[in-house]
This record gives structure tokens, sequence and C-alpha cells, in this order.
């Protein structure tokens, strides 16, 4: 694209994250996987970038787009981080709308001078640019699940075609969707209580979608439904998913996207357990 | 107790049915009997009825008991078991994926427990379990004797779904117009006619179309295509043709696919004729409110619970059936007798009317035909003016079927 690199060559000395790709859905793919709240946090290293959506201090998901999937990534100071409308940002990313043709790309160049300054987006395809400047705002904390690996009480790692339909048909009737993972039978079990009634869905270990299957000790879950349905958009992009569960019983899900290039990055999603159910029918 | 198997695809069929059946209405009596399993749905006008009977042999493994003891009112005969469409038909949503990804499915039931468990065995060793709450009651069953229809048509189901393709998807109504020569497809007159930019269709169908073309009675008969629409789906889901029988306008017409397997039946009552004035009284109850059309199709609807009569039944309506003109039910002396009614008249009431009552009205009015949901869906009692209110556990006490 030599005609945006001409273009901000001069300026780059002021911008604090500079990144660029051949191929915008390598980064806006990975980016709708998250979209379920309007407003992301942004935050760049120089390993790349990590965008954080959360929801009712409960959910949060995560999205890495590593440094070596963009042609050309600089962060400048050690850290950038920034508060910014995700719903805009995905609409200015699809801008030469979402269906290409195929073989065409779009190509994108972001920068960001820093605190206060809104992000710059040149996008070009076939010779058109636009330029888009979404205004960001001061970064609120993020939650910190505090999951760490030593309080793991169970892992699997499955392969997402074996949960994307069963993921897709929940029965949103029901409140929670109960999670039980036990050394036994039924070794993994989804449940929703729904009005007409009870819906189990049941993973045997040693299926053959199941990649490996850990567990201490049996537990069950719940968490509220609401919450969890949006990952089914990461599921659905995704060819892996690691579902683990602490002590606490807080759940996380990590998702391996493969892009249009083979490259990997990763969502997850992290929820806290839902305290207020009373015990009811397993 | 229930117990029954089925394939993956024998599963995407059961699948159909259901959805065919929800066009029907919002309910679903699951109906096990030693010949087989039937659903059953009846819609809240009872212009509508659905039944589709899968025979034990359709399934790869098939159980009805009944229990041991038998109670007096016998209702351990029955499984009584009413679903909520809201229930199972999300359970039985992506049939496309059943052939590929069910193995196996298994329906199990006790009458005692209120509940159904629907398991299915998927590909991988994935298995899911649904289990349903349903509601006790009787099933419904409409009788009419489809072979005493003075027409009858079979033809394959695609042809007759893309004929109906070509009308608008907002014409609630199709006529059937059948004479020796062809039979013509068209717009319901009652819809189109008054409206400045209505599009009036019109399709004959040769008769070499036709597996059969059996024609005794020229004739022109209007009813509800959303049904019909349900059961073409079904039928060419299961390659079986599809046979429609039918005499004059205001008898129902039954819309039937059968099979070794399996043998569905709608029952869709048909708009009577208005010998008084050419077709104003249709304008009016179509283009107004739905309920009247709803009552002329109870009046109508009324024929259908005859089958047992059924000659005796065609030579009573050899003049064609008045429509109730609109705003007059109250003047209606039925009405206020039928209004008064509880059940248990209304039995007597059919009892002496299988003798051969003698009001012309009221010999359709105590037909064993009825509807299950007199005074609790409708308080327009003129809705159900010559649609008495027998219970239709009674019908399935008969022996006709």
């Amino acid at each position: 694209m030599p005609l945006l690199t001409q273009h901000v060559r001069d300026e780059n000395r002021q911008y604090c994250l500079v990144a660029s790709l051949d191929n915008v859905r390598n980064f806006s793919t990975v980016l709708k996987a998250i979209h379920f709240q309007e407003h992301a946090t942004c935050f760049a290293t120089k390993n790349g970038i990590k965008v954080t959506v959360e929801n009712a201090k409960c959910v949060q998901a995560n999205a890495f787009i590593q440094a070596e999937v963009f042609q050309e990534f600089r962060v400048e100071e050690e850290s950038v981080i920034f508060r910014i409308n995700l719903t805009i940002l995905l609409d200015c990313l699809s801008i030469f709308g979402s269906n290409p043709m195929p073989g065409t790309f779009t190509a994108l160049r972001m920068c960001y001078q820093g605190h206060g300054q809104p992000l710059m987006l040149f996008l070009e395809e076939g010779g058109v640019v636009t330029v888009c400047k979404i205004n960001t705002q001061e970064p609120v904390g993020t939650l910190d699940f505090d999951f760490c690996s030593t309080n793991v009480i169970s892992k699997i790692i499955l392969q997402s075609e074996g949960l994307r339909e069963a993921f897709s048909e929940l029965d949103m009737t029901s409140e929670i969707l109960q999670m039980t993972i036990s050394p036994d039978r039924p070794y993994f079990r989804l449940s929703t209580f729904g009005n007409a009634g009870s819906s189990h869905l049941d993973y045997p270990k040693d299926c053959d979608l199941m990649e490996s299957f850990h567990c201490n000790h049996t537990q069950v879950n719940r968490y509220k439904l609401s919450l969890l349905k949006p990952s089914t958009k990461a599921l659905v992009l995704s060819c892996k998913v690691s579902i683990r569960t602490d002590n606490r019983g807080f759940l996380s899900l990590q998702y391996m996207i493969k892009n249009e290039d083979g490259q990997i990055s990763f969502v997850d999603y992290y929820c806290c357990p839902d305290e207020d159910i009373p015990e009811s029918e397993s | 107790m229930l117990k029954c198997g089925m394939s993956g695809s024998q599963v995407k069929v059961f699948g159909k049915a259901i959805q065919a059946l929800s066009r029907v209405s919002e309910e679903l009596w699951l109906d096990p009997s030693e010949k087989g399993l039937a659903l059953r749905s009846i819609n809240s006008s009872s212009s509508a009825y659905g039944y589709v009977l899968f025979s034990s042999v359709f399934f790869e493994h098939y159980q009805w008991s009944t229990l041991e003891n038998v109670n007096d009112n016998d209702r351990s005969l029955y499984l009584n078991c009413k679903l909520g469409m809201k229930s199972i038909l999300p359970i039985f949503r992506c049939l496309n994926s059943f052939e590929r990804n069910v193995e196996k499915c298994t329906i199990f039931t006790t009458s005692d427990k209120c509940k159904v468990v629907i398991q299915f065995f998927c590909r991988y060793g994935i298995k899911k379990t649904h289990t349903v709450c349903f509601q006790e009651s009787r099933p419904v069953q409409v009788n009419f004797e489809k072979n005493m229809c003075c027409n009858t048509l079979m033809i394959q189901p695609r042809l007759l779904a893309e004929a109906m393709v070509l009308f608008s998807s907002n014409q609630e109504e199709v006529t059937l117009a059948v004479s020796s020569l062809n039979l013509c497809l068209k717009s319901s007159r009652g819809e189109s006619a008054g409206l400045t930019n209505s599009v009036y269709s019109e399709m004959i169908i040769g008769p070499d179309e036709f597996d059969l073309f059996q024609v005794g009675l020229d004739t022109e008969i209007t009813f509800c295509c959303k049904e019909l629409k349900g059961m073409l789906t079904f039928s060419e889901a299961t390659h079986v043709p599809v046979s429609i029988h039918f005499d004059f306008p205001g008898k129902p017409v039954a819309v039937s696919i059968v099979d070794m397997l399996l043998e569905a039946n709608f029952i869709l009552s048909t708009l009577a004729d208005d010998p008084g004035g050419a077709h104003s009284p249709p304008l009016l109850c179509l283009s107004q409110a739905r309920r009247r059309s709803h009552r002329r199709r109870s009046d109508s609807k009324a024929g259908v619970g005859g089958a047992a009569q059924a000659p005796e039944c065609i030579s009573r309506k050899a003049a064609p059936k008045r429509l109730c003109p609109p705003g007059t039910p109250a003047k209606n002396s039925n009405s206020k007798d039928w209004a008064r009614a509880n059940l248990d008249d209304i039995r007597e009431a059919s009892k002496s009317c299988a003798s051969g009552a003698e009001d012309d009205r009221g010999s359709f009015s105590l037909r064993k035909f009825s509807s299950m949901f007199f005074g609790a869906v409708s308080s327009d009692q003129r809705e159900h003016l010559t649609c008495p209110s027998e219970s239709l556990a009674t019908a399935s006490d008969s022996d006709i079927d």
C-alpha cells in the first residue's frame, strides 16, 4: 500500500501505537467474537493487542491478537491503554462491506497518538482509502478474575465442532447453564432448566472430539445463561476450546481461532458462578 | 408406558410431522396405542385438525403397554399427554443435521410421571436428554370418512407446493375449483375483492398431473392454506403423494398421506356457500375480524364429526349451507340453548342426534364433532354457534376411527 505508507511516514514518530495489516479481517473477526457490549478496553504492549469487554461484573471476554499477526506493529511506550466504542470500531473496520469478493483484501493501518487522542484508522481496498477517527475514552479498570492454574480443578480441551450446535440450541428460557464435570459418568454435562423441562447434554471422556480430559473431583457449577450465551460467537469461529473451572467454581473458556492466513489468535471468557439458585434437580 | 426408538433418518420424519402440526396449533397430543404412536393437534377455533399416526413398524422398536388394573374411568388406557409446541418444537428444530449427527432417538414416558423423556444418541458418543413436562389431557379426535367424499385427488406434493408458491404469502385462503376437466387453484375471492392493489392468481392443473383424479361433483371449496402448506412440506419429506378428499363447500376437506409406515390426515373446514348474496357476506366476514370467518368455519366444521352417518349427512345437505349473516347469531334460538348447556346435556343431545334429529341446523349442531375448547378459548359464543361443546373425550370412547 504505497499510498498510505508515503502519507504517514513523517507522522510515524508521534504515534505511540502503529499497527498495519494486509487483511483487516484478521483483526475484525477476532473482535467480533467478543462483541457483546458497546465498549471495550484496548491494551497494547510490544507483544500485541488485548481487547477486553465486560458485563455485569460477572463475565469478561478478552481477545488477544499477537504482534506477529500484523505486518507492522510498533508500540512506543511500555503500554498503551484506552477505552473505545467497540461497535463503532467494528463498523469502521468493515466499512468496505463484510462480504468481500474472493481474493480482495482490505488493508488496515491503525494509529494512536496517545492519551486523549482519537484512534485513526486508514482502510484501503482497490485504491479507495477511507480514514476514520474514533474518539477514545479514559480506560476503566478491568476485573481480575485471579484465575491461576494451581487452583484449577478440571480442564477439558474439546474440538469446537462438538459444542457449536449444542450451544446455539441451548434452551434460552433457562436462566442458568449448569456444568457438571466429573471423573465418573456423566464426565462432562451441560444442563438447562427451562419452561418446558430440562435438557442435558453429555460428552463422554473418551469422545473423539475430546482432546484432553482432567478432573480431580466432581464439580457442579451454575452460570447465568444470558452471560455465557455471547460466547457462542467465539465458539463458532474457533477450532478448539479449553474449559477450566477452579476451586471457587469460576469458569474459564479459551478459544483458539485460526485466521485466514493460518495464524492463531485467542479469545477467552471468564465467568463467575451464579450463587442465587437453590439446589435444583440435576 | 411408551418406549420407542428411531434412527436418525426416522427421527427427521418424526420431527417434520411435529413441524407440520405446529402449523395447526400450539398444542400437541401424544397418543400411543398398540397400532403405533399418534400425534394430534387441533386449533383453537376448531377449524383445523391434524393427525399423524406412526405405525409400530415405523420405529426401530416400539412398546406400548397399559397398566394392569384398568380403572373404571379407563383413564389408564390413554397416555393423556398434551405438550406445548413451545416445549417440543425447539427439540426438533434443526432437522437437517439429524441425519448426519443423530444415530438413535428414543422416547420414553409413563403416564404417572407426567414427563416425556426424549434422548438423542449422537455422533462421537454425545448424548442429549430432554425431559418435557406434559399436561394430562384426553387426546382430541376428529372422525371424518374421507373415503366417502365425492372427489378424490392424489398428486405429488412437489407439484402442489410449486403451485402454492404462486400465491402471495399474505393470502391466507385458497380456493380449489374442480370439474371433470381440471383443477383450478385460485386466490380466495373474499380476500382479494374490494382491495385495489390485490393480486388475483389462478392456476389450472390438468388431470394428467395427478396420480388419481376422481371427480364426482363439480365444486369449489375455500379453505385456509397455512395448514395445507404444512402438510405439503411433510409430504415431501416422506416422499408419499398427498390426497385431497372433499365434497361441497361447507363440508371439511381432508388432506392426507397414507403409506405403510405412517398415515397423516389434516381435516380443514371449508367456507360454506352463501346462496343469498353473491359475495358480500364472505367479503364482510373475511375482511373484518377473522373471528367471523372462524365462526362460519365452525358452522361448516360441524359436519366433520358426522362421519359415521355420512350418507345421511350428504342427503340433508343437498341445499348449500347458509352462512350466518353477521350480527344475527343472537337471534338464533340454538345459541341460547347451547350457551346454557353443560357438557352432560350435550352428550345426551348427541345421542339423540344419532337417531336422527329433525332440526336442520340442529342435525349438524349435534354431530359428534365438537370443540374441546368450548367456552374456554372464546368468550364469543357466536363463534361456536352450531358447533356444540360435546367433549371430545366422548369421541374417543366411540368405536369410530
